[in-house]
């Protein structure tokens, strides 16, 4: 008897897509999708890629995620930041990742940014932009720092410095008139910091804290919270309430055993 | 929402459409592992069908593995069923919630898409989200003991459903320490 | 300079005309003149009027759409009764709204739909009401003013008014009930419930209603209608206010958490469905 457990085979099930259209036809709201709604950017230095993002995941107004990590990791010399549709730039780095890993353990040799970024834009051109993810692509490689920037699309950019999400051309601003050839290590993410800033103060979709990665050959470098250009004001008093405050039905207790010798229980 | 050593999962147990009620005993949380707990909001088909569809992944894990998922697994594999329908999701938003091996409180909730949200204080879904989170950020504190996360989860969860009118009808509260669940019900509003 | 002088004189002296007349000669046609409204400057404003109030509109203007109100005649006059749940989509956006509106100490009116709608026409309709007693020397009765009422809100038809109520009074012609509403509805009747409700609290009225129910019993079986149907409908809560019509005036008997009635109505015993008068 063919077994009905079957591994899935992989892809994206649209079964549920008519009775979706359906549903949406007779006014059942969607509930909407988290969205990063981000300032992401990225710049080569000297001998390296410093990357920077910040940390407010959106879900149309409501922040849904007030320290939410962007910058994923790809290959330990690759990292990319996301932009869009929170699942979609989780997922795709996520298998952009397990093919690379793959293909290091197939070939033995260091993961090229040229083979992400090759991995990423055809994956994203087959969906014709309709997964909404937008990446800020860096890493070092064979050939020395890479930075690209990856269109939910699929089209791809080449350039020394890159911004990208909703504060991005908050955090152009810093690049355009800061940016230098050749910066030092520290001068790079202190550009990126600020570039990043710059997004959370004027972005109403960003916020929060600045993460920073910086690729250095041989050498990668996450920072989460690098900086929190504003502090949480905390509450100076406390609202717990006093046991039996909630009026309760039932109750139930379900009390765990450890078991410290032998069979765990004799089932025969 | 997490405590010290702790986590508690409440939901509402309203079953209805559109403004009519029609169920006041609709399940929407269910034990994962021992320490373990997914809650579902959303659309009652996608609710039931996902929780068949974990239950069964979750035996079919325990028997290949001879062991129990860990919170963090379990937050992957409900993302990646949620992810594989990304152009034909299921209308639900879950939240799975638990103490890791070590004891240690793992929250997590997700969009209809499966973006997870990993998070140390507190996750909130379903229609009075807005609400829940603005009494989740007032009430909830860090090193909340038991008791005390019991008192501030259900006080949260009840302010949220009385501002809104397609939920509550009672609510249900798990409180997973690690040396027992505590389960109550609430004596809520019902209207 | 002498013209301007005149000019000013003479504009002054009429001035003191136009005050004298508007302060001496009551204009009969304007002093009870419907109050008008500036229309916006649309082609088609029946449908303007429906854009901005439809649900999906970018700012909704309508509120209190889910509601349950109910008024029923018996032997003793007249029990009116609602909720007071007031919601914007799915929003609660108060739990205590007076949906029992006291026209005056004779008539009473009920809310349903638009809030601001209801108030504002039955504020104006217990103004006609006044004008009309004074210048008749009694009292309107109760199909009179309802249709004042369904009148006033008539000539706006189409134009996004929502309103669905109900005029109860005692009059020379005993208790009556109408109801009134938006479309043009007028209609006279024994038991009328309006709202998201209604179809629960007709349940628990049409189950325990007798015409010769004593006061307290028909009070039970209000509160008892309303606290239903705040319980099954997601649109209607908060609180039972109600009201009973006599001969000499309404009273107001009381206001009822329905949180309380539930745990309250579950430790007692259910009424049959068979035999009404258990209810009380």
């Amino acid at each position: 008897m063919v077994s009905r457990v079957d591994v899935p085979k992989g892809g994206f099930n649209f079964d549920n897509y008519q009775r979706n259209l359906i549903l949406q036809e007779k006014g059942f709201s969607l509930p909407k999708p988290t969205k990063t709604g981000t300032t992401i950017v990225g710049t080569k230095f000297k001998n390296g890629v410093v990357l920077g993002a910040d940390t407010r995941a959106t879900g149309d107004t409501t922040v849904m995620d007030k320290n939410c990590f962007k910058i994923h990791y790809l290959a330990p010399n690759i990292y990319g930041c996301g932009a869009g549709t929170a699942a979609d730039t989780d997922k795709i780095t996520k298998m952009v990742a397990s093919q690379l890993e793959l293909h290091r353990l197939a070939t033995g040799r260091e993961s090229r940014v040229a083979t992400a970024l090759t991995a990423l834009t055809q994956f994203l051109f087959r969906y014709q932009g309709h997964l909404g993810a937008a990446l800020v692509l860096g890493g070092v490689d064979v050939d020395g720092p890479h930075l690209f920037s990856v269109s939910p699309h699929g089209s791809t950019d080449k350039l020394p410095y890159l911004c990208q999400g909703s504060g991005s051309l908050a955090a152009i601003s810093i690049f355009e008139s800061q940016w230098r050839e050749n910066m030092e290590r520290d001068e790079a993410i202190e550009l990126v910091k600020e570039a990043i800033k710059a997004g959370i103060f004027n972005d109403m979709g960003s916020g929060s804290s600045v993460d920073v990665a910086v690729i250095e050959k041989g050498r990668a470098e996450v920072c989460r919270g690098m900086e929190v250009p504003y502090p949480t004001i905390q509450k100076v008093d406390s609202y717990k309430f006093k046991p039996g405050t909630t009026a309760i039905l039932s109750e139930s207790f379900r009390n765990f055993v450890t078991i410290t010798e032998g069979d765990a229980m004799d089932i025969s | 929402m997490s405590g010290k050593n702790c986590v508690a999962i409440a939901s509402d147990k309203r079953f209805g459409v559109k403004y009519l009620t029609i169920s006041m005993e609709f399940p929407k949380m269910f034990q994962a592992t021992d320490k373990t707990f997914i809650g579902i909001s959303g659309l009652a088909t996608d609710v039931q069908t996902l929780m068949e569809r974990f239950r069964f992944k979750i035996n079919m894990y325990r028997m290949n593995e001879e062991r129990d998922f860990e919170p963090i697994t379990l937050a992957n594999m409900v993302s990646s069923t949620l992810y594989e329908r990304r152009f034909s999701p299921y209308f639900v938003e879950p939240i799975v919630a638990g103490l890791d091996k070590n004891n240690n409180p793992y929250i997590n909730g997700m969009d209809l898409i499966g973006c997870s949200t990993t998070a140390c204080d507190f996750a909130a879904t379903g229609t009075p989200e807005d609400q829940l989170y603005g009494t989740c950020e007032a009430l909830w504190e860090p090193n909340l003991e038991p008791e005390e996360l019991f008192e501030t989860i259900s006080q949260t969860i009840m302010s949220a459903t009385n501002r809104d009118c397609v939920s509550g009808w009672g609510a249900v509260v798990h409180v997973i320490t690690p040396e027992r669940v505590i389960t109550r019900t609430l004596k809520t509003r019902m209207d | 300079m002498n013209s301007i002088l005149n000019e000013f004189k003479s504009t002054s002296a009429l001035c003191e005309e136009e005050l004298h007349d508007s302060l001496y000669d009551w204009d009969t046609a304007n002093g009870f003149a419907l109050p008008t409204f500036e229309f916006p400057a649309v082609h088609n404003l029946n449908r303007f009027m429906k854009d901005i109030t439809s649900a999906s509109a970018p700012c909704q203007i309508e509120i209190q759409h889910g509601t349950t109100t109910l008024a029923f005649k018996f032997k003793s006059g007249v029990i009116v009764a609602a909720d007071s749940r007031a919601s914007q989509g799915n929003y609660v956006s108060t739990s205590s709204v007076k949906k029992i509106i006291e026209i005056n100490p004779f008539l009473l009116g009920t809310m349903a739909g638009g809030a601001a709608d209801c108030t504002f026409w039955q504020r104006e309709l217990g103004r006609q009401c006044r004008l009309y007693e004074l210048r008749n020397k009694e009292r309107i009765s109760v199909a009179a003013a309802s249709k004042l009422l369904a009148n006033m809100i008539y000539r706006y038809k189409g134009m996004g008014l929502s309103m669905g109520t109900m005029v109860t009074g005692w009059d020379k012609t005993g208790p009556k009930i109408f109801y009134v509403d938006s479309d043009g509805t007028r209609v006279d009747g024994e038991l009328f419930s309006v709202g998201s409700g209604s179809p629960f609290a007709y349940g628990i009225i049409d189950n325990g209603f007798d015409f010769d129910l004593d006061v307290p019993s028909a009070i039970d079986l209000g509160k008892r209608a309303i606290y239903h149907a705040t319980h099954r409908d997601g649109a209607s809560g908060g609180t039972v206010n109600l009201y009973h019509v006599k001969p000499d005036g309404w009273a107001r008997i009381g206001r009822w958490d329905v949180e309380d009635l539930h745990w309250e109505f579950q430790d007692q015993p259910k009424p049959s469905p068979i035999n009404s008068s258990v209810i009380g």
